[in-house]
Parts: C-alpha cells; structure tokens; sequence
C-alpha cells in the first residue's frame, strides 16, 4: 500500500518546482519515468519549440540518450559501423573499429556482448538519428496529417537507414534470434515501436498503448525481414509490403469492430427479451 | 580401543586447522614493563594470511612456502577440489579473452606483431599455454607472446618442466620471469597488451599496489583480465559451497598431497578474498574503465572474471 500511494502523487509533479523536492526524490522520479509516457501530441506542429515547449515534465525530463554505451564505447562502435557492410556484423570488424579508434585489438574486451554489442549500437544509433531527423526537420510528415500516416511514414525511413548494411541484414537477425540476445532485441524493438508512436503523436492511455506498439513493432520486424530478400533496388517492395500489412490492420480493426457490435446486439437483445418475459435485470 | 584411536585419528584430521590457529603467549615477560612495549612488531602494517594475522613483511614469505609445498602436485589437487571444473574455467576464460590477431586483421597491415601478453601468477603455465594454443589454433598468429612472471621459483621451475612438451619451448613466443608483481621495474610501461592474473591476486600482499603496476605497464587500450575465486549469491549453494571448502579440501591436501596446512590456507584465503564488487571497485580504483557490470560469475560465483580497459587519452 505504501508503494501505491508513493505512486499517486506523480501526476501532480509538474505543478511543483523542483527545489521544492529533495535532492533523492526527483532523481528517483527522473530515473523511473519513461520519455514515452508523456503525452507529447502537440509539439509535432511546433517541433523546433519542442525542448520549451513542451510543459510536462521537459525541465524535469531531458529525452533519455538512445544507448548507454561509454564515450570511449561510442568512439569504437562508431568506428566499427564503417567496416560493417564490407566485414558484416562481426568481431573483425569491431577489432577494425578498435584501431580506426586508437585502441588495441584486445580492447573489444570493453564489449562483453562482443558483435552483438555491435548490432544493438546499430538499432539504438539509428533509433536516435529517425528522432533526430524528425524534430529537426520541420516538413517531415508533408502530407500525413493522421497518425497512421505519420506511423507509415517513420516505419518506411527507418526501413532505409537499413540500406548499406541490407547485405548484412539476415546475419544481425539470426544473431537477434539467439535465446541468450531475444530479451534484449525485443526490448529494443519495444523501444523502436514506442518512439514510432510518440513521434506519430499517439496518444492513447487505454489498452490500444499495448495493441498498437505489438502491431507496430510486428509490422516492423516482419518488414525487415523481407528487406535482406527484396530484390528492388529502392526498397519498393518493402515499401509495398508495409502497405499490405497497415491494410491488414485495418481489415483486421475493422473485423474486431464489427464482431464487438455483434456481441453487444445480442447482449441487448438477451436483456430486453428477459425483461420482456418479467426479469428483474 | 581401535576406535579409539581412529577417533583420536580423525580428531587430528579435523581439528589440526583450528589448533594451529591458537598462539601461544609469549614464555617469557618481564613483569616490570607493560606488554604492548615489549611487543617488537607493534607498529607494523598487519595483512591476513587466511584467517590469521600477520606482519606484512612475513606474508610474502608465507605464500611463497605455501606454493612451494604444493607447486608438484598443484595439477591433480586442483583436479580433486574443483572436480576438473577449473579447466573449463580456464578454458571459457581464454576463449572469452579471444588473444591473437585474426588474419583478417592482419592482412595489408605489417604494423601488427602479435600482443605482448603478460601472465601473472602463471607459474604452472596452465593459462599461458592455452592463450599461446588459441592464439596459434585459432588465428594462425605465430607472433604473440606471453611473459610468464611468478614470484615462486618452484611454480616457475614446475612451469619450465611443462613447457618441455609444448611447441613454445625455446622459443621467443615464451618468457619466464621471477618478480613480485607489486613492483616490476624491469618491465617498460605502456608495453603489454593483456595482463592476467588467474587464482593469483587473492595471495598477493597489497592487491591495489599490484593493480596500479597493472596500470602502469598496460598500453593505453590493454586490459587487464582477472579470474579469481569469489562470493557465491545463491545461499544454500553457498552452504553446500562452503562445507566442501572448510571440510574436504584440507583433508584432499592432507590425503594427497600430505600437506593440511597449505590448503587450510588456501581455503580461508578463497573465504577472505573481497566480493565482485567490491573488487570492482578496486579495479576502478586504479584508474580502468569497467566493461558493462564489470564480472562474470562462472558457476554460480564460485569463482569470477574481472575486466578492466587501460582508458586511451583524448586526442
């Protein structure tokens, strides 16, 4: 019970300044509180006021950092994504970046996930850069004005920051599909879904929060792995195959409607006809 | 009668640890004067030597008769007591360490030696030979070497033996050093790629001073690997753990190797070594950057592999 009401008072946080905390409080608060729980559908018409902007929290709450990699990490990883679409998703290539970076051969050591490190550094990096290039550039979504749209669209552009490394691509999933990798790669892809739908201006609270990052994060997983065969050299047929998937969705919502109307007809009718016959219901 | 004496048999067997921990008073004492000014060796730095205190001066020399009563039979106790699960501990720890060049990194590059690898402890040879075998094996690099450095000469000499029978014997891909690693001017700094100091460090006097000289000789980028026995997280394991070390490994040493106190020593040793993050922290200490959580357990804590990268200076 005490944890619940400790939980309670966050929703009024904003309105206190934060001098008013403890030093301990607000830093517990700020490590506990997910960037994606922020309603954040207004500052997309507004995207360059976003840091002033945006009321709820921003002072309290600077975005999270993409990855938690060291500087001296980040400097090898980054030096390494340079050897991936010749040597692939490797330890060569890490031990290339390690060099291309001023350290040593053994210094790899500093990844004990060895190539895997490489491949989530890949994902997290990318997954900065889409949120980087959408709050930067003002006429991002041009004509998508609904979410769906703009969820489109952000699926599609990350799908093509995967194209000089699209050789390599089946490598990374089958190393993703390891038992000891799955947890992180699906909270990676949680991550990916989550920041999707908060750049989209999502703003559900209900339980459609968990239907639609499952679906987003499943029509994105399903289209990269068309990616590494899609013989087109612009992606088109990855871009098509999205399409057919939203349009599955939708059929799909739809279905889901429709049955949950039917269900309630007959709910009605069941109730109207006891009553009809005298129940007291 | 006989079972008397197999009792009063298996009493020495059992309780010889726990006498030889009792001290007697000193037999004379001048009466006139206090005690603490007729103690000589007050003001000196105590360290422990398993569960006993000594001077830190006399742990050096301790040790060192430790190894050299168990350095010839070092293999077949280390087999009994750990039921051979240290060599697949070894094993996981050099492949985990991956030494040797690959090809691929090789290859348009004559700037590449091999890595000078520096092997602590290693007296016995056992983890020297495996990183000289997977760097040859696995990366056909036939330019790294490994200087073996132990501050036992009757581990070196059992080392030198074992050496007779592998390809490295004679060679330049192999060193053997006599040296306290708490101080070794003979090695330049910044000259090593890999240090390791495998079920080493725990008999060491001052580990932070060996850390710092670890430091010290490795190239900006080296690291330093370190297996160690530590603290098991799981309680009733650790229990189980626990009642095999304080009461079958002594009697193992006395069985086998005829020798209790040694094992007695190491035992307590294992039980006063810190825990992982502790040690962590004393890694951090002297200046290495921390891998992800820093170690890794490897059955279930018995025994653990620190890592620490030598930072590269800022440009």
């Amino acid at each position: 019970m005490a944890s619940l009401a400790r939980l309670i008072p966050r929703g009024s946080i904003p309105s206190i300044k934060p001098s008013q905390f403890s030093r301990p409080l607000t830093t517990c608060i700020r490590a506990s509180r997910q960037p994606s729980l922020r309603p954040n559908t207004s500052h997309f018409n507004t995207p360059l006021k976003q840091s002033s902007k945006r009321s709820y929290h921003s002072d309290l709450h600077p975005p999270l950092p993409p990855h938690s990699y060291t500087n001296s990490q980040t400097a090898i990883l980054e030096a390494a994504l340079s050897h991936v679409p010749t040597h692939g998703f490797t330890n060569t290539s890490l031990t290339l970046g390690a060099r291309d970076a001023g350290f040593l051969d053994v210094s790899v050591q500093l990844f004990p996930r060895g190539e895997f490190d490489l491949i989530l550094f890949w994902l997290a990096s990318r997954r900065g850069l889409l949120r980087a290039k959408v709050e930067s550039d003002v006429d991002f979504f041009k004509g998508d004005v609904d979410v769906n749209g703009k969820i489109k669209a952000l699926i599609l552009e990350r799908l093509r920051m995967n194209e000089s490394v699209r050789e390599q691509w089946q490598d990374a999933l089958a190393q993703m599909s390891l038992l000891g990798n799955i947890p992180l790669s699906l909270a990676e892809l949680h991550a990916l879904s989550n920041d999707i739908l908060s750049l989209a201006g999502d703003a559900s609270v209900d339980g459609s929060w968990y239907t639609r990052r499952a679906a987003v994060g499943a029509i994105y997983a399903s289209a990269e792995v068309v990616m590494t065969r899609d013989p087109s050299v612009d992606m088109s047929e990855t871009a098509s195959f999205v399409e057919r998937r939203f349009e599955d969705r939708d059929i799909l919502a739809k279905k889901v409607e429709v049955i949950g109307q039917c269900f309630s007809f007959w709910g009605n009718t069941i109730v109207g006809v006891g009553r009809s016959y005298g129940l007291k219901i | 009668m006989a079972s008397m004496s197999t009792r009063s048999a298996w009493r020495t067997l059992h309780y010889s640890a726990k006498r030889r921990a009792f001290q007697p008073p000193t037999p004379y004492r001048c009466f006139s004067c206090t005690r603490a000014s007729q103690d000589q060796k007050h003001d000196e730095r105590m360290t422990h030597f398993g569960f006993t205190n000594v001077p830190e001066s006399e742990k050096e020399s301790r040790v060192g008769a430790v190894f050299s009563s168990v350095a010839s039979s070092y293999d077949t106790m280390n087999d009994l007591m750990s039921l051979g699960i240290h060599r697949l501990w070894k094993d996981h720890f050099v492949r985990s360490l991956n030494p040797g060049s690959p090809l691929s990194a090789r290859i348009n590059n004559p700037t590449q030696k091999g890595w000078n690898i520096l092997d602590i402890a290693g007296g016995t040879g056992d983890i020297a030979f495996r990183m000289l075998d997977h760097a040859t094996n696995i990366h056909h690099d036939v330019e790294t070497r490994v200087t073996i450095s132990d501050i036992n000469a009757d581990m070196l000499a059992e080392g030198r033996k074992r050496s007779l029978s592998t390809p490295y014997y004679g060679t330049s891909r192999l060193d053997f050093v006599e040296a306290n690693a708490e101080s070794m001017p003979h090695i330049p700094s910044e000259s090593v790629d890999l240090y390791t100091v495998v079920f080493g460090i725990r008999n060491f006097t001052d580990k932070q001073a060996a850390l710092n000289e670890a430091f010290r000789v490795l190239k900006p980028g080296g690291v330093f690997a370190c297996m160690e026995f530590s603290k098991v997280d799981n309680p009733v394991f650790d229990a189980v753990y626990k009642r095999w070390n304080f009461a079958a490994i002594p009697l193992i040493g006395q069985l086998v190797a005829g020798d209790r106190d040694s094992y007695q020593y190491l035992v307590e040793s294992i039980e006063r070594f810190p825990s992982q993050e502790e040690f962590r922290g004393m890694i951090q200490k002297a200046g290495f950057m921390i891998p992800g959580k820093g170690y890794e357990n490897l059955t279930g804590g018995i025994a653990a592999i620190h890592k620490g990268i030598k930072p590269v200076p800022k440009a």
